[in-house]
Order: structure tokens, then sequence, then C-alpha cells
């Protein structure tokens, strides 16, 4: 077996050291669904730029820039960002919490507390935990949605009936 | 050239929509980049081996999927053909030119490996054995689902070692009707001829199939010697047949499914003429009681006449026994989640034998019967770090008593990368065969063997796949049949071990004008205490299996319609039983006698060689729409390897085939939807 265990780790090598792209998450859907939450939620105040703001580093950020160009929420130009730390995140409309930040939740929960921000959180199940909304993978490999409505109303932002009722799940 | 522009048109918006999609189209998009023409065959959803579909790359087991197109543009005359270039599948001999499976280095012929084809249980109720060669409608095959490894927790006693469910055309998808005929050729024989037909219907509520094949084919063109000298420079191509007859009817209303298939096979060896008789019968209904939960009533019948065998030289010597199974079960399935899904079921059946020539065969009765009953479930539970199964199978037996096999399994496809973890428990049952000629004065006790699997994959680029696995299997309490000087009759009794352990590995390349698929399988013999498996003086392989396999299946389209594919299979060298060593001495030097008083001769190990298999075959497609011409060579190099017996059984390897031209036709007419 001493054969057979260091083919083993000889290819686990050189799968790990060959990033390259082959059937992978496709971050331009991710990207439309957050503009459409956007488009189809109300904010209590509005002024000035509608922000989102990727916390983490994740490819939605090039295809949030890509597909808002040009593109207003409510009359409000879409700005993008992405930040790294969670003392950069300031007060955006919509933070985007990347797959890699999913366990720094409740540090963003806590930042963002009172405040009207929308949390949209890359996996799966983190509605439960406090996020506004969550991706969802379905059986047939579409994305969907989960949301949890109380955590949005405490934070004053209000979804159309449209929003919900695409919803896979509503808390 | 307007629809050209058009297109172009199409195209070039394609982008722009994609932006401008609006909520409710946004429902229907997928979560994932678009799928390559080979990741629509690795996403393809299986359900061999768990009871919710899961796709190749996550499913809980060691899988290959063999589809329809690579059997169309490979040509394969048979199923032999299709499980050559499946990593760790080889063949053997059984008994009078029967042809059995290999797997992963081990005899895998009786109990070992389950077929079925569309749901019907093709291993024999005597011996649990399935005989190869010109036997299955290759040209009829949707696609064949593959367990390289156990399936015992989900399948019972007669998938020991793995698992190969062939789903037909008709059954499946076919809308229409398929008419195909098939011929091969030797320099101084017809291989083979095959011809088929079948028509099927299919609607929301209501589908039906019904397909009939028939052939007539030779076991080999060489040249037979037997082990003995009983007879030598048997022409076969002159005297060996194989003929398949089948008969597969399906019907659905709504949720009730039934299918009945008559399947026959005749062959035969210079002495000797077996034939294989079955029909089965089985009917189901998915009660949907919401959309969660299904409950499963299921009937099976099974009415067969294997291994009946008539003697050409001794007419006192023949054989016929009818053997029948009356099996009912009851199957709930429950998603508890999207994320959890239990599957559970119990299942009776009957198991029953007569001598149909009433000689008393079973223990001085014409007669034998046994209860059987099993429950098993399982559960899966999906989390974004792996998907977890755990599975068991418990069941009691009224002549052998009772098995329980358990198994575990994580597996998880994390974008490129991709892992399985598994763990499993698998019994072979005790055959009919296997208790009525137990060694005297001792009980037959189920085969049970634990199997641990790990499986790494990667995908290079979304063209390009390498999945590599090792495995380790253990056999203990190994049913055999087995002659000794205190039972020169020969009977089945429990053996205390064997396994093997290795490694296979896969290589696939799929480019929009070219595909090919590389493996390699690599198997060492474990710790055995079965002689007739044991090769003298080499302890890491067994009699007549290769240790190392290798094969090419390469596929090019050299037009819209026009496919080119030559395929290569590497077999290691092997040993086998194929002269006589010597008179039987005793400890004193003399010459041991056998009952009639004729001296005992030994038979005596060699080596084969190992041996490259070419073959090509091109295929021209829509000739007139939905006529497919194909012609090809098999064993181009007339390499010709034998078929050796997997042990040590007194019989000489059948003669390999020789170069083989084949022509194939068919034609397919769709109807409208």
């Amino acid at each position: 077996m001493n054969r057979i265990a260091k083919l083993s780790l000889l290819i686990l090598f050189v799968v790990s050291f060959n990033k390259v792209s082959a059937q992978t998450t496709n971050y331009q859907v991710h990207s439309l669904f957050v503009i459409n939450i956007a488009k189809y939620s109300t904010w209590p105040s509005h002024s000035g730029e509608f922000t989102v703001t990727v916390f983490g580093k994740s490819k939605i950020y090039d295809e949030l820039v890509k597909n808002s160009a040009g593109k207003s929420i409510n009359n409000m130009p879409i700005k993008v960002k992405q930040v790294e730390d969670l003392s950069q995140i300031e007060t955006p409309q919509i933070v985007y919490l990347a797959e890699g930040k999913s366990s720094s939740l409740d540090d963003v929960l806590k930042a963002t507390a009172g405040k009207s921000i929308m949390i949209i959180a890359e996996r799966e199940g983190l509605f439960k935990k406090g996020a506004g909304f969550s991706f969802v993978i379905m059986d047939n490999n579409t994305l969907r949605y989960d949301i949890n409505n109380s955590e949005l109303e405490k934070r004053q932002i209000k979804i159309s009936k449209n929003l919900s009722a695409l919803a896979n799940e509503v808390l | 050239m307007i629809r050209n522009l058009v297109k172009a048109c199409l195209f070039l918006l394609l982008p722009l929509s994609a932006q401008a999609q609006d909520l409710d189209s946004l429902m229907n998009m997928s979560a994932f980049t678009e799928e390559s023409d080979l990741q629509k065959t690795l996403n393809q959803n299986l359900t061999v081996s768990s009871a919710k579909a899961l796709t190749t790359r996550e499913t809980p087991g060691i899988i290959s999927l063999v589809t329809s197109e690579q059997i169309q543009n490979s040509g394969a005359r048979d199923l032999i053909d299709v499980l050559r270039l499946v990593p760790g599948f080889d063949v053997a001999q059984d008994l009078s030119f029967i042809v059995g499976l290999g797997l992963r280095g081990s005899w895998a012929n009786e109990g070992k490996v389950l077929v079925m084809m569309d749901g019907q249980p093709f291993n024999d109720l005597l011996y649990q054995g399935v005989a190869l060669g010109n036997h299955f409608p290759v040209d009829f095959i949707e696609r064949i689902e593959i367990i390289r490894g156990p399936g015992s927790a989900i399948y019972g006693g007669s998938a020991e070692y793995g698992v190969i469910n062939i789903i037909t055309k008709a059954a499946d998808k076919q809308n229409g009707v398929h008419v195909f005929g098939s011929a091969g050729f030797h320099k101084n024989a017809t291989g083979r001829t095959n011809v088929g037909v079948s028509i099927a219907q299919k609607s929301e509520d209501f589908d039906w199939d019904v397909a009939l094949f028939s052939g007539d084919a030779i076991v080999s063109d060489g040249s037979f010697t037997e082990l003995y000298g009983d007879t030598s420079n048997v022409d076969l191509g002159k005297h060996s047949y194989a003929k398949p007859l089948n008969l597969n009817i399906g019907l659905r209303v709504k949720n009730f499914k039934i299918r009945g298939m008559y399947d026959e096979f005749e062959t035969n060896e210079p002495f000797t003429e077996v034939s294989f008789k079955n029909l089965f019968l089985d009917a189901r209904y998915d009660f949907k009681i919401n959309p969660k939960f299904t409950l499963t009533p299921q009937f099976k019948y099974m009415n067969q006449v294997p291994w009946q065998y008539r003697s050409t030289v001794d007419p006192e010597d023949v054989f016929e026994v009818r053997a029948q199974r009356y099996q009912a079960s009851l199957i709930a399935n429950y998603d508890v989640t999207r994320k959890i899904n239990v599957n559970s079921g119990m299942i009776y059946f009957q198991d029953k034998a007569t001598d149909r020539l009433a000689t008393g065969y079973f223990q001085e009765k014409d007669n034998i019967s046994f209860d059987n009953y099993a429950v098993f479930a399982e559960a899966l539970f999906k989390h974004r770090l792996a998907n977890a199964t755990v599975g068991l199978r418990y069941e009691q037996n009224s002549a052998y008593g009772d098995a329980f096999v358990p198994r575990l399994a994580l597996t998880k496809k994390i974008e490129n990368f991709h892992f399985k973890i598994l763990y499993s428990q698998a019994f072979r049952a005790p055959s009919i065969e296997n208790i009525n000629l137990r060694l005297e004065g001792e009980d037959i006790k189920p085969e049970k063997s634990q199997v641990f699997e790990l499986e790494l994959g990667y995908q290079f680029t979304p063209e390009m796949l390498l999945a590599i696995n090792a495995f380790s299997q253990r056999t203990k309490n190994v049913i055999v049949y087995a002659t000794s000087d205190i039972d020169p009759e020969g009977s089945y009794s429990n053996f205390p071990k064997t396994g093997s352990e290795g490694l296979e590995l896969i290589y696939s390349v799929r480019q929009k004008n070219w595909y090919a698929h590389l493996t390699y399988s690599y198997s060492r013999a474990g710790t055995n205490s079965v002689d007739s498996y044991t090769v003298p003086g080499i302890d890491n392989q067994f009699v007549g299996l290769a240790n190392h396999k290798l094969s090419l299946n390469t596929n090019f389209n050299l037009s819209s319609n026009l496919t080119f594919n030559p395929t290569f299979i590497y077999g290691g060298k092997r040993y086998a039983y194929t002269t006589l060593e010597g008179l039987d001495k005793n400890e004193d030097g003399e010459v041991d006698l056998d009952e009639n008083g004729e001296e005992i001769w030994l038979p005596a190990i060699s080596k084969l060689d190992p041996y490259l298999l070419v073959n090509a075959f091109l295929n021209y497609r829509n000739v007139v729409k939905g006529l497919t011409i194909g012609v090809g060579v098999y064993d181009l190099l007339n390499e010709s390897p034998v078929i050796p017996q997997a042990y040590n059984g007194d019989y000489a390897p059948i003669p390999g085939r020789s170069r083989e031209y084949i022509l194939k036709v068919s034609y397919q007419l769709d109807f409208k939807k």
C-alpha cells in the first residue's frame, strides 16, 4: 500500500497547485441576483450613492462592477466596493458576505447592528444566523435565495412580495 | 445564410440578455458556469449507488458511466468489449466455455458482481453467476452505470464486489423505432450475426416499449485442445455457438410500472451443450404520498432454468433444474429536508428449485426452498463540507442464517476538485447450489468483505478530468467449490480469506472534435487461502487475471457525420493452467489412482504473455436520416488473447478470437412528440 499512498499524495500535490477554472460558481448570476434584490427592496433613507460592499475576496466583485455600470437603484447610482477589514465596511446599503468571510457573520451583525444595512451571504443557511439573505443552490443547480424577513424588518428594510414569493425559504 | 445571420445576432445578444435579467427569469439560471460536453456526462445524476440522485463525482461509490455514444462509436461487439475499457474489469472462463467477470484482480463471477438490465437481475439463482460473451444486446444500450466496488448495502447478497446496471434505450428515452443488425467475420468463420428491433412510445402518463434481440455467434474461431487430451485441435469456428435471445416489454401508466422479460442464452464446448433461460416479471407502483414522501410496493417473479446442460458424449450426464424467486418489497423514500434524504425498506423473497429430471438432486429430494427477509436503510446528509451517506442492510435466511453490512461514505465536489472516502462491508449470499452442494456435515456461511476506497479527482479544464482511486478489499468465509482427497466429488465450503488491493486511474479529455479516455488499473492479490486461486510461487496475483490493465478509447469526429474510434487495451501477464505437469504421486512416490483406478494427472501453471488489443471503428451517421452504418476491425494485431479459467478447475483456456471485421447497420425513426 505504500506505493499507492505515495501516488495518491502525488496526485493530491499536483491538483493542489493547478488552479485552472473548470465548471465553477457563476458569479455573474450571483451579481444579477444581488442587483435585483436591491431593486425589489426599500431602505428608509436614500441619498447619494447606492453602495454594495463585498466583504472578503470574491469574484462577485468584478461581476458586480460589470453589471452595475451605468445603473441605479432608486435613482441612486450603484457603487461597488471590496473590503477585507471589518472596520472598512462603513454604512453601505448592502454588505455581500463572501464565502471566505462566512465565519465573520456575527462580527458583521454586531458592527452593523441598528443600521439599515442588508447582509447578503454567499454561504447557504446563514439567513438562519442573522443574514437578511443567503444563497442556496437547488438540486437542478439553479440559484435561489432564503430570506430572514424579521432580521430585515429589524433593520427597517422592506422587500417586495415578488421577492418573498420567489424565495426558497422565508423566516 | 439568413439562418446563420440570425444565429450570429442571437449569439451577440446573449451576454446582453443575461445582464437584462429580471427576477423571474433568474430563477432558471444555473449557479455554475456553462457545462462542457465532458461535464454534461460527469454531472449526470445517477442512482446506482444511492437512493437520492447524485452526480458521478459526488455519488457514494467508485463509478463508471458508459454512454450509448461511446458504445456506438467504439463498435463494441458485446459487453466484454465494453467492460474491457472500464478500469478493474477483466474476463475469465468459469466452466464449459462460460465467460464470467473478474474485478480488481479477483475472480468475481458467482454472486460478486450483480448485473442488471432494466432493473432485472441477470445473476442466475442457482450459482449467482452471469454468462457473458455474445449475450447482451449492446446496440440497444442507452447507458451502463457501474459501481466498481461493493453494493451489498443497497442490492444485497449478489453485489459483494460490484454492480453493473444496464439501461436500454427503449426502456429509457427512445420514442420511436430502432432496428439494428451487426455481423463479424474472421478469416475462416463468421464470428456473429445479431439483429434487434425495438419500438417505444413515451408520453406524460403512458409509456410502452418492446424490444427483441436475437443472435448467433461462435465462442471462438480458434483451435481447442482439452487439458487432459480427450480432444485436440477442435475447430471452434465450426463447432461452437453462442446464441442469445431477449424479449423485453415494459409498460408505464402514471406511477404504475410493469416489465416482463424473457432471456435465453445457448452455448457449448466440445463435450457439453449449456443453456440459460430466464423469465422476469416486475411490477411496482410509486405512491406519492406528498412531494417529499414516496412509498413503493414492488413484486418480482423470476423463473429460470439456468446451467441446463447435456453432455454430447454421455447421454446420462444431464442437468435440468428450474429455479424460481417470488419477491415482495416495500420501499419508503423521504426527503426530510432538501439536505437530508432517508430511504428504507423491507424485502421478502422465497427461492425455490426443482429437479426437472426427478433424480433426487437436492439431498435425495427433487425440491428445495429457502425464505429470505431483508431490511435496509440509508440516509444521505448533504453539507457544504461533505455529503455523508450512512447505510445498512440486514438479511435473515432460513438456510444460511443472517448477514449484516453497514456502509459509510463521505463525498464532495468543491469547485474543480472532488473526493470520495468510502467504507463498506458487503456479502455474498450462499446461492441455492452453494447450500445444496455444501460440504457434508458443515454449514455454509455468507461470504463477507470489508472494503476501503479513496478517490481524488481534479478537473484541470472544463474538458479534462483526472481521477484516481485506491482500494483495499478483504474477503473472509470465501465460498468456493473444491475437491479433495476426502471429498473427490467436490463441494462448496467457506475458505478463510482472500482479497486484493490496488489503484485505478481515469484521465478523460473531451474536445469539440475528439475525445479520449485513458484508464489504468493495478491490483495485487491480498492474503489468500483459496488454493485454486493461487499461482504457485507467485503471491501477488491470482490465476487467470492480469495485475495491470491499460486502456485508451479515442474518438475523432472527421466530419459532422463521420467518426473514427480507435481503442487500445493492454493486459499484463497472466497465469493459467494450460498443460499437464505430471502424475499425482503420494508421499511414497507411488502414482495416485482415482476412483476408477486411473492415474491422476496434475495440471501445470503457465505464464500467459501480455497482450495488446487494437481495435478501430468507423461510423457514418445519417447516411439517410436515421441510418447509421459502421465498419471496423477488432484485434487488428491478431493477438488473440486466450480466456483462461480463473481457478484450477481442469479446463483449458478458451482460444482467443482472431482478428474480426465488424459491420453494423442501425436505423432510428423517431415518433413525433
